[in-house]
């Protein structure tokens, strides 16, 4: 090894940190005013007209008045355009790897092959959504829920000039302030009147039951509702979460309730001590019966001996749309007060 | 070579494999360089939506040309003029400020990295290794976990970073000068830190589930946020602490002497080191507020430069910074490549090339004459 002779440089000067902050900053504001003036792509030509709504993140956002290529990026929100009769106007769906997950799940095979899916509608929305993919779509419209991240929605909104509406609603109450918001976008008046008032039908039909017990001095059942399970316990629904509201709205008490975390796993011990009546596990997506056998005291749990336990379709569990209200809350009413509801 | 003895009695900058001859590094640069430039070529060609190539580079040049070259980049593809206005927003909005992204970010870690081998005197030195990308994930997750300023992200979140950045770095500083900064005692040291951050971001995680999902994609690293607002900030920020760091490459040159040399030829040694390691950090701030945590940029540029430079950081500091910049951008076109559906975080591909060099780096030190005892 030979020793290389110190650079003959002069002395580097000695530089104040302010100084510094202050190169930052205006190198920084130039580059960003130079590139962001030279290479801004002019907004795409906007519709004739626009219609201004608000999103249930409290956006405003002007939507084209008549959309007819509209991209869907949550399985939820796919479903409430299909009970609308909106399915033509679908160009792109979430998927994850090239696999159209979310429809394999909510519909069966035949009713899917009237899709016409191809490969440019398959548009991966988590856990990065991919621009490229949405932009070879060419909606005119883009509705998401919060599984896409905020920094996305933000530069699809403003980077690529396309109309992004979340629907996220976070009471049951939401789902028909959303199916509303749809009718409005796409002009669909009858079809939503029937679905409103047959989810409120629902709602109303489970508000009553929840009466009922209450009148004849029933105690509410204690319930576990999980959504998967491993060696260290049970994922449930804390406070403030969909899971926790859709529990109370069926007459039930959710053991997950005072929990401080809103997906919390509770440990096996933590179960058996708050000793469910009955339990309801989520299948779907990979999950099923024998992953919760395999948790900790599954056996241990009275509600197991006495066979009060329930797989669930996790679509009628998870995904905040109609068919929660329709088909989910009666199912859960129906396994938790078979009497009541008769 | 430079012989500055580190503190564990090894040569700290020692490349990876014995030095080329004139002649072979001569050969390998020009390998790089023209690799580096065909890379920059053919990466917008490379997506997770299939575009003809040809329809690609007549996008770029329709563009360059305010419109002026082919005034209908999609002529002969058939598609309608919807989707090529869609295909022109691929290549233009997104797939060209992420190349750009990838150049900058790859250029700061690998400026960061040799910089920190310097400062360190120790060739494991990189900032992922150390935990100052860690440190910057973590005041940059911050925002994602709070929402603070979300609106003003690009600013924020390099702010943040280099806020994470800057106090891990001082730290690790301190540790090393407690512990004498020998190879393992650095090591050990980023790796408790790194630990250390790592707890804390879960905890802040736990507690915030949406925040949860973004910050863990963000955590393997990835050029998908890349727009051309975030590329002017970056490259800002990296041009500053380039410059600024080869400002001090005489001081950078005389510290591999030892601080006592060094001393005794005018460079206070705490002094100098602590602005380096500002400026290093302000360098991974910038690449990890955009991209995530990327490891081993840092660590494989500097050594690669040596064996095609030598080791004196005029030549070290921007070398890194050219080999870093093609690096993540060939591992970058690796991930599309690879998982076209799917376009992989960039950190996975920098991690299968980095791991095992770090693995070598290590062999060679135990079974170098001199080398630290197995």
């Amino acid at each position: 090894m030979s020793l290389n002779p110190p650079s003959s440089d002069p002395p580097a000067p000695s530089v104040p940190v302010a100084v510094v902050v202050v190169a930052i900053l205006v190198v920084c504001g130039l580059t960003v005013t130079a590139t962001a003036a030279y290479f801004e792509l002019k907004p795409t030509s906007a519709s004739p007209g626009t219609v201004t709504v608000t999103d249930d993140l409290g956006r405003t956002v002007a939507v084209p008045a008549d959309p007819t290529r509209v991209a869907v990026l949550s399985p939820s929100i796919t479903d409430s355009m299909v009970d609308l009769g909106l399915r033509d106007r679908i160009v792109a769906v979430d998927c994850y790897a090239g696999a159209f997950g979310g429809l394999t799940a909510d519909y069966t095979a035949s009713q899917i092959a009237q899709w016409n899916l191809t490969s440019s509608m398959c548009v991966q929305a988590a856990p990065q959504l991919s621009i490229e993919q949405l932009l070879n779509a060419t909606p005119d419209l883009v509705l998401v829920s919060t599984i896409v991240s905020e920094s996305a929605i933000e530069e699809v909104s403003t980077t690529y000039h396309l109309p992004v509406l979340v629907l996220q609603p976070s009471t049951l109450g939401g789902i028909i302030v959303d199916v509303e918001l749809l009718a409005q976008v796409f002009h669909v008046g009858a079809p939503a009147e029937s679905l409103v008032a047959a989810l409120q039908t629902h709602l109303a039909q489970a508000a009553s039951v929840g009466a009922n017990l209450s009148a004849n001095g029933t105690a509410l059942p204690t319930v576990m509702l999980t959504y998967y399970a491993d060696s260290a316990g049970y994922w449930t629904y804390g406070p403030g979460t969909f899971g926790d509201s859709l529990i109370s709205l069926v007459s039930a008490v959710s053991i997950s309730a005072g929990q401080t975390l809103p997906y919390p796993e509770m440990s096996g011990p933590q179960v058996l001590v708050a000793n469910p009546w009955g339990i309801i596990y989520a299948v779907g997506f990979g999950v099923n019966l024998t992953i919760f056998q395999q948790a900790p005291y599954w056996s241990s749990l009275s509600a197991v001996g006495a066979d009060r336990v329930w797989g669930m379709d996790s679509t009628l569990l998870t995904e905040a749309d109609p068919t929660m209200i329709l088909e989910g809350i009666p199912q859960l009413l129906g396994l938790l007060h078979p009497t009541a509801v008769g | 070579m430079l012989a500055g003895v580190g503190a564990t009695g090894t040569l700290p900058h020692e490349g990876a494999g014995r030095p080329a001859s004139p002649a072979r590094r001569k050969y390998l640069a020009w390998a790089v360089g023209v690799g580096g430039i065909l890379l920059v070529l053919l990466s917008p060609a490379l997506g997770t939506v299939a575009i003809p190539t040809g329809t690609v580079f007549a996008i770029l040049l329709h563009q360059l040309s305010g419109g002026f070259l082919f005034s209908d980049p999609c002529s002969g593809t058939g598609v309608s003029p919807r989707l090529c206005s869609a295909w022109v927003e691929i290549v233009w909005t997104s797939r060209l400020p992420a190349i750009l992204l990838a150049l900058t970010a790859g250029a700061a870690l690998g400026m960061s990295g040799a910089t920190l081998q310097g400062i360190f005197r120790n060739p494991l030195a990189d900032p992922y290794l150390l935990g100052l990308s860690a440190g910057g994930t973590l005041g940059a997750a911050v925002l994602f976990v709070f929402q603070v300023g979300q609106s003003e992200a690009n600013v924020a979140l390099p702010a943040f970073a280099f806020l994470g950045s800057i106090l891990t770095g001082l730290a690790i500083l301190l540790a090393a000068r407690v512990m004498g900064g020998s190879v393992e005692s650095l090591l050990l040291t980023g790796v408790a830190l790194m630990s250390l951050l790592s707890a804390i971001l879960s905890i802040l995680l736990l507690y915030n589930p949406v925040g949860s999902l973004q910050v863990d994609f963000w955590l393997l690293g990835g050029l998908g946020g890349a727009t051309w607002d975030r590329v002017g900030i970056a490259f800002g920020g990296v041009l500053v602490a380039g410059v600024m760091l080869s400002l001090y490459r005489r001081e950078l040159n005389l510290l591999q002497l030892g601080p006592e040399v060094a001393h005794s030829l005018g460079v206070e040694a705490n002094r100098v080191r602590t602005r380096l390691l500002l400026f290093s950090s302000l360098a991974t701030a910038m690449a990890v507020a955009f991209t995530g945590i990327i490891g081993f940029v840092g660590l494989v540029s500097p050594h690669i430069v040596r064996r095609l430079v030598g080791p004196d950081y005029r030549r070290v500091l921007p070398g890194s910074a050219l080999v870093g910049g093609v690096f993540l951008l060939a591992a970058n076109d690796l991930a599309i490549g690879a998982f076209p559906q799917t376009a992989l975080p960039v950190g996975i591909f920098t991690a299968f090339v980095g791991a095992p060099f770090f693995l070598y780096l290590l062999y060679r030190r135990r079974h170098a004459p001199g080398g630290a005892p197995p």
